[in-house]
């Protein structure tokens, strides 16, 4: 097995934004590359793929100027035979060209791409495939689902065209950033079973950048015999903009997941513990959906969440998980609902006044499920908690420094949220929540972007306000983690009618 | 590393917006300068009198339509998530009204009144004529910015931005005032000033000079206060223009244009050059920001 280190430094006129010492790069293996959001995963990944602009940054690789690593054998062989599987689907895509047409770009139009197509979509009939085919990728239609796999179905194309390829020496480095991030277990496990289908054929060298830890279980699982090809791999901060990458053990994650559950607090399942009742159908944007109790979706059972459990609510991307949180939150107006939070009922005619005066920052709180979005990212961290300090129980240090070592405290209070790593920014919108001391929790995919240091710290403050009788609902799709953790009993399943 | 001078002039050099205020500046000491030294000493004080006329009202009428445009988009913001729609829709009529007035006529129609106030002694001071003028134009501008602050509040209302902050229990008038037009849109209003600066200058030189030019004597005798454009109005100043059109069919009369002809070619440089400066300045700052 060789080894390729690159030494990579990207930096603006104005600071560096990220640099490395070594990146290294397996020659036809498999590396899977884990680290919070925002250090630079994708950017690192891009500099040697050599996607980068230099009119906005100063790149350097090896210590030499990016046009050096342009030219060179390596960067040549990999332009002509790899692929970059974009994290955003949408930016990649072009919404002026078919499909098809796109598909057949760089070249591949001699590729057959229906077998690829076929296994994707876990379709055999042409007419579905070929309606695909003919659209234009406008925003909603395909499906963010549809289009992360037709850019996936692009990047096996291109493995195709490279096994076919009689050049022994030829190099490879194929990037899948966030190739699941909108596919759900079964569509994740179709990737990676076609990833590892190709890569028995002719091995090559792919970085799948990822935050779904879960993908070590099925490797464990269902391709043990290719381990000895497969790297787990983090990115970690070393300072505020020097990375390194490190060994990222397998069986640590699989122990801590091995260990881990949580038992429900030894508490009466009377009426009296009940923080929030919702009942078993709702309907809104007239579509009407139904809480399931069993994964067959067979018995309707209202979501009873009391003091001090945990409740985990399942669906496929896109059937309404974070509808229903906004609906419970009084931000969707539903067309009919009913629902019960701390002894008090509400329904659709409820006046929005009331969550206002009785719910917001009292009885519940909500963790959005997009950082970036939620929170002000041109505040600074100070001010994101100042009009918290009425509620808060806690004085400001104490509450960061749940998540938060006191150094980077001190780096971070009086800078912007803007600023912070997408990793960071998830603690923020965390910690702002938790800060509320409300009854009830609402948290929309509250692992996004962390890494697993993180996940794990995350993960104990919230067996903390647990046990200290806070309800919390999780919306999430790192279902390995917390069917693991929860009991099998606070599972409910949301489904259309 | 850079030093403080270094860093000044890269960005005066690299920043179109810096470039062309200190283009502005620079430009309009060299005049000054050039005026104190060959421009008759009464014909100065005029000069003197109606640029600082001119830019105060402007800076007036920046400071007046930022606060009304700013009270506006509040009352219009909450009126609007009221049961009771009667207000958002009478406050709505009433701006759609000032918006379905073209800027120049509307200002033409307050001058009227302040003319009237100025003849039956109500205002006599140029203190409080200045407000009142200020005040007068800025409603015919303020609706530029009541759109553009409404617009901003839409675009982070759509956003998880603003319902993540309202859940949390945050007070909405925090979320209004502070987080998306302080924090998240400052920049965008800072802008949209800098044009009404612009437009403040453009309408009121343009106004004064119908006024003077154009209307009876018995209007002209209000003693409005002495702007540029007024002072363009002026015979003296006509004459310079006039000059400048002969220099085209007699070139060599062209030095003596900035001895001879002084005040007129003065007005109108100040009055066009500040112009073309403050629409750079604002689309250097728009682009500088990514606006």
């Amino acid at each position: 097995m060789s080894i390729h280190h690159f030494n990579i430094k990207v930096a603006t006129p104005q600071r560096t934004i990220v640099a490395i010492d070594d990146f290294p790069l397996y020659d036809n293996h498999i590396t899977f590359l884990f680290g919070e959001s925002g250090i630079g995963k994708s950017l690192l990944s891009k500099a040697l793929y050599g996607l980068l602009d230099t009119s906005d940054l100063t790149v350097t690789v090896n210590d030499k100027p990016y046009c050096d690593h342009l030219n060179s054998r390596w960067a040549c062989d990999i332009r002509n035979n790899s692929f970059f599987v974009f994290q955003e689907p949408s930016s990649h895509l072009n919404p002026l060209m078919k499909i098809s047409e796109q598909l057949n770009e760089g070249s591949l139009e001699n590729i057959d791409d229906t077998e690829i197509m076929e296994y994707l979509w876990q379709h055999s009939t042409d007419s579905t495939l070929n309606t695909i085919r003919e659209v234009y990728p406008k925003p909603y239609r395909p499906s963010g689902g549809e289009k992360q796999r037709i850019l996936i179905a692009m990047a096996f194309k291109k493995l195709t065209a490279f096994m076919e390829n009689r050049d022994a020496d030829a190099s490879s480095f194929f990037v899948f950033d966030e190739p699941t991030g909108s596919l759900d277990n079964r569509y994740r496990n179709l990737f990676l079973n076609l990833l590892f289908s190709k890569f028995c054929k002719r091995h090559f060298s792919a970085v799948i950048i990822t935050h779904d830890y879960s993908i070590i279980s099925e490797i464990y699982n269902s391709y043990r015999n290719l381990v000895p090809f497969v790297h787990f791999k983090e990115l970690s901060r070393i300072d505020e903009c020097k990375v390194s990458v490190d060994d990222f053990s397998a069986d640590d994650y699989l122990n801590w997941l091995n260990k881990s559950q949580w038992t429900d607090p030894p508490v009466s399942q009377t009426a009296d513990n009940r923080v929030l009742e919702v009942a078993p159908e709702f309907s809104i944007f007239s579509r009407n959906l139904c809480i399931y109790k069993d994964e067959a979706r067979t018995v309707k059972a209202p979501l009873i969440i009391n003091k001090g459990s945990v409740v985990y609510l399942k669906a496929p991307s896109g059937i309404g998980k974070t509808t229903l949180a906004k609906i419970v939150m009084g931000i969707y107006k539903s067309d009919s609902f009913k629902m019960n939070l701390c002894g008090r009922s509400y329904n659709e005619k409820s006046h929005e006044s009331l969550w206002h005066k009785e719910i917001w920052g009292k009885k519940a709180g909500m963790v959005f499920q997009h950082a970036d979005e939620s929170l002000n990212l041109q505040a600074t961290v100070k001010e994101t908690f100042d009009a918290l300090k009425e509620r808060m129980t806690v004085d400001l240090n104490t509450q960061l420094n749940l998540l938060f070592k006191q150094n980077i405290i001190d780096l971070i209070i009086n800078k912007k949220v803007a600023y912070l790593s997408g990793g960071q920014k998830q603690r923020l919108n965390l910690l702002r929540t938790f800060a509320l001391n409300t009854q009830l929790l609402i948290l929309d995919e509250p692992l996004n972007g962390l890494d697993f240091v993180n996940v794990k710290k995350v993960l104990d403050l919230l067996n903390k306000l647990r046990l200290g009788g806070t309800a919390l609902l999780m919306i999430s799709h790192n279902e390995e983690i917390f069917e693991t953790l929860i009991d099998k009993n606070n599972i409910f399943y949301l489904s259309e009618k | 590393m850079k030093t403080g001078n270094n860093s000044f002039l890269s960005s005066v050099f690299f920043e179109k917006d810096k470039r062309w205020l200190f283009i502005w500046v620079t430009a309009l000491c060299t005049v000054g300068i050039w005026d104190v030294l060959f421009l008759n000493k009464p014909a100065l004080g005029k000069v003197v009198t109606g640029f600082v006329n001119t830019f105060v009202i402007a800076a007036l009428v920046v400071s007046f339509t930022l606060l009304i445009g700013w009270g506006l988009t509040i009352a219009l913001h909450f009126l609007s998530r009221k049961k009771n729609k009667t207000g958002y829709i009478i406050l709505t009529f009433f701006l759609n009204i000032l918006r379905s007035i073209p800027q120049i006529v509307g200002v033409l129609f307050t001058y009227i009144a302040i003319a009237a106030l100025i003849t039956s002694g109500k205002a006599t001071s140029g203190i409080l004529i200045f407000p009142i003028m200020a005040v007068c134009m800025s409603l015919f501008i303020v609706n530029e910015l009541v759109d553009l602050m409404r617009d901003r509040i839409d675009h982070f209302m759509k956003l998880d931005f603003y319902n993540a902050m309202r859940v949390c229990g945050i007070k909405e008038s925090r979320i209004i005032n502070f987080d998306i037009l302080w924090k998240n849109s400052r920049i965008h209003i800072f802008n949209k000033l800098i044009a009404v600066f612009g437009s403040a200058i453009f309408l009121q030189c343009s106004v004064d000079f119908i006024i003077s030019v154009g209307l009876s004597s018995e209007v002209n005798a209000v003693t409005l206060p002495v702007t540029l454009g007024s002072l363009l109005a002026k015979i003296d100043s006509k004459q310079d223009i006039l000059a400048i059109g002969n220099t085209l069919t007699n070139p060599m009369y062209f030095p003596n244009l900035f001895f001879s002809h002084l005040l007129g070619v003065t007005v109108a440089f100040l009055i066009v050059f500040s112009l073309v400066c403050i629409y750079h300045i604002s689309n250097g700052y728009a682009e500088r920001h990514r606006l």
